[in-house]
């Protein structure tokens, strides 16, 4: 019955987000807009601050780190060795595309159902809340995860198409898939979660974004701190990360559901 | 055992007191109306009774589940519609329907919502989005929502408030309908009307129960019956002669209109009218007083106002 309840939810939220153009674009375009403003950052880069970068010491530690990590790139010229620096932060960024997806829908996921009144009479269905809110959570992280994918494929389909294509297979590292197969969606079911969380707690759809824009600062972070070479994001490094952001989904799960509070939610959004 | 039962059944919201005490009963099959000013609790007291909110006093059950207990098979066996609609508006009527269907252990679905579909008169706009339905059709829609898995006990929260009368006329056929089929209905209510037309029993509150019973019970307690004689002309011999009667408690004379208290209204009717035509008075009509649902509920809310005020 659970199994039911959830893919109940699921082909309803996504009715609901494909019959919405402005969810819609956000899903289908915003993963392409993130890597093509990335690639473009990256190219002007490589192409006019290429000396300037080598020459300071922040890029200079990552380069060393970057090295360690993957020894086939100590045979390319200085330039290359930044862009392949920089386009190994792309797993990381990519993690941007189901955190802003998230910040976009799931705010709106348990808000427009307050002011609707739709949650009321869900509400007096047989629902469990964890139900609920793991229907709404992964509604909207399938697709925004799909689109990651999509938009990883994209950007490799870039880089060939840029002339970086050799550099590809120092791109596509054991971490990298690590990242793009279990990073990613336990930090995109973590950005849904967020975002459903504060949908549910706050009055209007503003707070809840506020609430979950949380989560886009430790991500900013990851990539900091991998460009500035103050942590390399081994395969292990990435695994563990990556199982501990599993862990804070299950317990953000629990807390969504503690955090979900029937009767506030009926009496106060009449 | 009634299908419903509450006993001292209360909710507080900090200080307020929405619901103080609250214990009846509802008969399998009864439909029950729940009448009171804004503000008295009685969508308080349909959310416990479905469910939805605990109470912080008493307790309840309600087709054999106790309402803060095991909430999610109560909710397998109870249909609610809410006060709003509370439709998806982008999705079609029957995909609204197939949704709320798809967490009830309902086997075939598809059969299910055409089955209520059809009975609501929206199978053939059942592809059209709940958004283009006029108001009466969403409240009829809604409808089909809290009785698509077949509850034992329903619960309607205003069901009218705010269609035009055609549209309420609509629902309340459907009510009628569900009353006919044996389903027990809760229905809290403004229109006073609408609760004598549809509701075997009447309850009032403000807070507390103020009364529960048959409308024409709530009228007896309330007002004592009168006859009302219609005479050809005005006559004060006649009223003279009927306040002689050993059966009438009182007589007004209004004009040609006599209006008269009797012991027993059934039985000394025939007697009064004898001894009206046996001193000349010459008979247009007899007939009785007819006290409104109105009338009744207003005594009992300022009987509350004065009880409320001796109190403080």
């Amino acid at each position: 019955m659970t199994r039911r309840r959830i893919s109940n939810i699921l082909r309803k939220e996504w009715g609901l987000l494909f019959t919405d153009p402005n969810s819609a674009l956000l899903v289908t375009l915003l993963p392409f807009a993130v890597v093509g403003q990335f690639i473009l950052y990256f190219w002007l880069a490589f192409r006019f601050g290429g000396e300037g970068m080598l020459g300071s010491s922040v890029f200079q530690t990552a380069l060393e780190k970057l090295l360690q990590a993957i020894p086939e790139a100590t045979a390319l010229p200085a330039s290359e060795q930044l862009l392949v620096l920089l386009l190994n932060q792309f797993q990381f960024i990519l993690l941007l595309i189901p955190v802003m997806i998230a910040i976009g829908i799931a705010t709106f996921s348990i808000v427009d159902e307050k002011l609707t009144g739709s949650l009321e009479a869900l509400l007096a269905t047989p629902v469990r809340t964890w139900e609920l809110l793991l229907g709404k959570t992964l509604a909207g992280a399938i697709p925004a995860l799909l689109m990651t994918w999509v938009s990883a494929g994209f950007f490799l389909m870039v880089v060939s198409l840029l002339g970086w294509g050799n550099l590809s297979r120092l791109v596509l590292t054991p971490s990298w898939f690590l990242s793009l197969f279990l990073l990613t969606p336990a930090v995109a079911i973590l950005s849904f979660m967020l975002g459903v969380i504060g949908s549910s707690r706050a009055k209007d759809s503003k707070g809840a974004q506020n609430i979950a824009l949380i989560i886009v600062f430790p991500i900013l972070a990851l990539i900091g701190i991998q460009v500035t070479g103050i942590i390399w994001f081994t395969p292990l490094r990435t695994l563990l990360l990556a199982l501990v952001i599993v862990a804070v989904d299950i317990i953000a799960l629990r807390a969504a559901v503690h955090l979900f509070q029937r009767e506030s939610i009926a009496i106060q959004w009449r | 055992m009634g299908i419903i039962e509450t006993s001292g059944l209360s909710r507080r919201f900090k200080e307020v007191i929405a619901v103080d005490d609250l214990t009846m009963t509802v008969e399998s099959g009864e439909v029950l109306a729940l009448l009171g000013p804004n503000g008295a609790g009685k969508t308080t007291t349909i959310r416990m009774l479905a469910g939805i909110i605990r109470p912080t006093g008493g307790e309840a059950i309600v087709a054999g589940h106790r309402i803060d207990r095991n909430v999610e098979k109560l909710h397998e066996v109870i249909g609610m519609l809410t006060e709003t609609p509370g439709l998806y508006s982008r999705l079609s009527a029957r995909r609204n329907l197939e949704y709320f269907a798809g967490f009830y252990p309902i086997d075939d679905v598809s059969s299910r919502v055409e089955k209520y579909l059809k009975l609501m008169g929206l199978w053939e706009r059942r592809e059209d989005k709940a958004g283009t339905f006029s108001k009466g059709m969403k409240q009829r829609l809604a409808l089909a929502r809290a009785l698509m898995h077949e509850p034992k006990v329903l619960f309607l929260d205003e069901p009218t408030s705010g269609l035009d009368p055609e549209a309420a006329g609509e629902v309340r056929q459907l009510i009628r309908r569900m009353r006919e089929e044996g389903c027990t209905i809760f229905l809290s209510t403004h229109n006073l009307g609408e609760a004598e037309m549809l509701c075997n029993r009447i309850a009032v509150i403000q807070t507390r129960l103020l009364a529960l019973d048959t409308a024409e019970s709530l009228r007896r307690r309330f007002f004592r019956r009168k006859v009302i004689v219609e005479l050809e002309s005005p006559d004060p011999n006649i009223a003279a002669v009927v306040r002689e009667l050993p059966f009438v408690q009182e007589a007004k004379e209004e004009g040609s209109r006599l209006s008269i208290e009797l012991i027993d209204s059934e039985r000394n009717r025939p007697e009064l009218v004898r001894a009206i035509v046996e001193a000349r008075g010459k008979v247009i009509t007899v007939s009785e007083e007819q006290y409104t649902l109105e009338q009744v509920y207003l005594r009992l809310m300022n009987e509350e106002k004065v009880n409320d005020t001796q109190a403080h």
